[in-house]
């Protein structure tokens, strides 16, 4: 127990630095959730016209309900899953402040993961509850009913936050490699790019063929958005929930044990160059 | 004509410059094609199961959305230092240097990047206009090459002076780079036939943030070869009155510059 | 006698929004900003005559910088107005920076990843310096600065002072009538000051350029300029030559006897000799005393035959005024003038 209050009395500060970051550039960060939130009602619009146009009530067997619910979960998901680590990593192995890291007695991780916990707070509690509430409003008022499920929903939370941590370790060893590359934005785009369309965000898995699908599903980029998102919307079984939260806790020990080995390595590097 | 001279010049270095890192600039391109190409892919599924989008053809469709990339992948690739103006020369007073230069800021601003990343825009661009235009039959005139060489200048434009008039508002606030990215996002909507949209978002895109002139509106002219006047007029009327209301608004910017230190 | 530049009451004021420590300082700062205005320049003026080294001096936040950045026409005055060379800098811009250079000691001007060559092309086409001058100007800047050791590298791999040379060389290419320096010796070793100060110094004597520099270094002052400017919290304190700085602030100098016999240290004491009204200070150990007065309330002489009154000394120097003696004085006593 005193371990753990120990862990946090080092690790709090990050978090209410993290916090104040964010407070102090709201600005940006309204301007930032305004202008990715207009992606989702394109989409939206779009699907309108797709409804509008076809003569079934469903579209490769998502109704237009299910649609509105998957675009704007998937939206909160990787709104909220999405993780700045790479570039705090790659800025600081590029300016060598990364050495300051190695000789502090905290872990490397923890204080980014501990910041950005502080960024994250203020972004749930400024979008998670207007968003979910707004798409279940729009649920009630298109079929009438109370469509929320509280089991779902929490099931949700749960895999929402390893969707988290998931997605920091996977930033985190992506930080290491983008420091051979100089062209952070390039990179950085290609791999936005292609996680969202592994992780289903930008066309759901459920549409691409059979065998692609069931492939994408075991890969860990299923479980960073698509996986919680099905969940929300009672998609799955009680099977397949419980089997698709246990494929999350791999991939997550799986992304923290291959952070270890490419923090190992880059502090190796490191000792050799001097640096 | 000086500036056309200066311009290459400017070229010249940027690529010397881009000799000495070679791949990593080809990153932004590729990553770029594939965005696009997973777009594509999310069309191809969505008319895999329907016949037409609110009355548009798939390879109509793809016309609007190449047509959208003209200008965007212009402005990408002629202007994209702008980016830099709101996020980062302003409030590190970078700008300092080029206010003692005698040639003119926003020109000197823009002419000193080259965004090779855009290549992958202007790929995608004409891969898609490629394929579409043949399976389509498009009235074709003596004036839809001047027209279309119009409409791409002046759709050009309206990117251009929108991304300088947000630019410039970092003159006041030191930094607006999120303004600018806030406004890039409502672009996108361009890419789909206005007539999907609501009447809310119609208006804005049209009147307001005229991003629909910059693909949607020239694009059906040119598909249908109706309402010549509102589709490419509009077009260049949007693009000089925004050109003059973003030079007016950089030059009041100039005036409040604070630059940086003591 | 014809003015280069002549700056008539500038003023310019910035804003500042404070903001109170602390996450709930942050929150109210967003809702209600506590903003604040701030007189970084304040009603000043002054005359240059063509050909002049002025050096601007002041502590840190005087508003040194504030003055050159409106005097080269980057910030636009609240009130007031500068004209150099004939020109508004702020009207007739284009047409202005032509003929005048900058130098901003801690940001290069330079194209960071091109060779050093390829960034004096490129300001060849924006000055538009024709072959034949460019050709011969490269020459004479090679010549004052010697650029020719690192010309083909890329900026990025230059030496601070390499760089710095650079940088000046690019603000001289296109021949200005006025050369404005902001710290242009900052952080560089003493050979590589040397070196900077003799190419100012040519290029002024040679070409009558105009230069304004400001500096912390109070050794560029005494060496380069005829004149200073001191100012302090925006307003001019002192506008003279370095001379008659001297006279209005004391005539401050140092003197330091060696000591015969060690038994003799700590036998003196100039303070009860002389009281306080000279600004006596000193320092005494068993072989030397060193002591610091104003020269125009107590005598050389007197401080001498004190001296010798009471100890027996073997040798003894006197140094001449230093002004950084008198700035350092002025500082202090929070300079009113």
């Amino acid at each position: 127990m005193s371990r753990l209050r120990r862990f946090l009395r080092i690790y709090t500060p990050f978090t209410r630095a993290g916090i104040q970051e964010a407070v102090t550039y709201r600005a940006n960060f309204i301007c930032h959730l305004i202008g990715e939130i207009m992606s989702a009602f394109i989409m939206y619009f779009v699907w309108k016209a797709v409804f509008l146009s076809s003569d079934s009530e469903s579209f490769m067997g998502f109704t237009m309900e299910d649609m509105v619910v998957y675009l704007f979960i998937t939206f909160l998901t990787g709104y909220l899953t999405y993780s700045d680590g790479a570039f705090a990593v790659g800025e600081e192995i590029v300016d060598g402040s990364i050495a300051a890291r190695m000789i502090r007695p905290c872990s490397f991780e923890m204080c980014f993961l501990f910041q950005e916990l502080g960024n994250r707070i203020i972004s749930v509690s400024m979008i998670f509850v207007p968003m979910v509430a707004g798409v279940e409003i729009y649920r009630f008022v298109l079929c009438g009913e109370i469509r929320f499920n509280i089991i779902y929903f929490l099931l949700f939370l749960l895999s929402l936050v390893i969707a988290y941590m998931i997605s920091f370790y996977f930033n985190v060893c992506y930080g290491f490699m983008a420091f051979f590359f100089k062209n952070l934005w390039g990179t950085t785009l290609i791999k936005e790019t292609l996680v969202g369309f592994l992780s289903g965000a930008i066309i759901p898995l459920a549409f691409l063929p059979a065998g692609v699908a069931a492939v994408l599903n075991l890969l860990p980029f299923a479980s960073l958005s698509y996986t919680p998102v099905m969940i929300y919307m009672g998609m799955y079984s009680p099977a397949q929930i419980a089997l698709s939260l246990g494929l999350q806790i791999f991939w997550l020990a799986a992304m923290i044990g291959i952070s270890k080995l490419v923090w190992r390595s880059a502090v190796k590097r490191l000792a050799v160059q001097g640096g | 004509m000086r500036y056309i001279k200066l311009h290459r010049i400017f070229i010249a270095q940027y690529l010397k410059k881009l000799m000495e890192y070679k791949a990593d600039f080809t990153l932004g391109a590729i990553g770029l094609l594939i965005a696009q190409a997973f777009q594509i892919l999310f069309l191809g599924i969505i008319f895999s199961q329907i016949p037409s989008l609110r009355g548009w053809q798939f390879e109509q469709i793809l016309f609007i959305y190449g047509f959208s990339l003209i200008s965007k992948s212009l402005d990408h690739l002629f202007t994209d230092n702008l980016w830099m103006v709101g996020y980062r020369i302003v409030r590190k007073g970078e700008f300092d240097k080029y206010l003692t230069r005698p040639i003119n800021t926003l020109y000197h601003v823009i002419a000193e990047n080259f965004c090779v990343d855009a290549f992958g825009e202007v790929l995608s661009c004409v891969l898609l206009l490629g394929y579409s235009i043949p399976r389509l039959s498009m009235p074709f005139y003596w004036y839809t090459i001047p027209l279309w060489i119009v409409s791409a200048v002046f759709a050009t434009l309206i990117y251009t002076s929108l991304k300088i008039m947000t630019a410039a508002i970092s003159f006041w606030t030191k930094s607006s780079g999120h303004i600018t990215h806030m406004l890039y996002m409502v672009n996108d909507f361009s890419k789909y036939p206005v007539s999907i949209y609501n009447r809310f978002v119609q208006t804005v895109i049209t009147y307001i943030l005229p991003f629909a002139f910059t693909a949607y509106y020239p694009a059906s002219y040119f598909l249908t070869g109706e309402n010549p006047l509102f589709c490419v007029g509009g077009t260049v009327v949007a693009g000089s009155v925004l050109f003059a209301l973003a030079i007016f608004v950089w030059n009041k910017g100039i005036g409040a510059y604070e630059s940086a230190g003591s | 006698m014809d003015s280069m530049i002549h700056v008539e009451n500038i003023r310019k004021d910035f804003k500042k929004i404070i903001k109170e420590p602390g996450l709930k300082g942050s929150v109210k700062a967003l809702f209600k900003p506590n903003k604040e205005i701030v007189r970084a320049v304040d009603g000043i003026s002054f005359d240059v005559p063509k050909g002049e080294i002025l050096g601007f001096i002041g502590p840190n936040g005087a508003g040194k910088s504030t003055m050159i950045k409106m005097l080269t026409g980057i910030l636009t005055p609240t009130s007031g107005f500068c004209r150099i060379n004939g020109c508004i800098p702020q009207q007739d811009r284009k047409n202005y920076v032509r003929e005048i250079g900058v130098v901003f000691g801690q940001r290069t001007q330079l194209w960071w990843d091109l060779a050093l060559r390829e960034t004096y092309a490129v300001l060849k086409e924006i000055y538009q310096v024709p072959d034949e001058q460019y050709k011969k100007r490269m020459k004479f800047l090679n010549e004052v600065l010697e650029l020719d050791s690192f010309i083909t590298s890329p900026v990025r791999t230059l030496s601070l002072g390499q760089r710095m040379r650079a940088d000046i060389a690019a603000s001289l290419l296109h021949s200005p009538k006025v050369l404005f320096l902001d710290e242009p010796t900052i952080g560089l070793d003493v050979v590589v000051k040397e070196n900077i100060r003799d190419a100012i110094m040519r290029i002024n004597a040679e070409e009558g350029t105009t230069v304004i520099l400001t500096t912390h270094d109070l050794s560029d002052i005494e060496l380069l300029c005829e004149r200073i400017v001191m100012i302090d919290k925006g307003k001019k304190v002192f506008d003279g030559a370095i001379s008659e700085l001297k006279r209005n602030y004391g005539d401050i100098r140092t003197m330091e006897f060696e000591l015969l016999k060690p038994s003799d240290g700590g036998l003196l004491d100039y303070l009860s000799e002389f009281g306080d009204k000279a600004d006596i200070s000193f320092e005494q150990d068993k072989t030397s005393v060193k002591v610091r007065f104003d020269a125009s309330s107590v005598s050389v002489e007197k401080i001498i035959s004190y001296t010798l009154s009471a100890v027996h000394i073997k040798d003894f120097k006197i140094n001449d005024v230093e002004i950084e003696e008198i700035i350092k004085k002025l500082y202090k006593s929070g300079v009113s003038a």
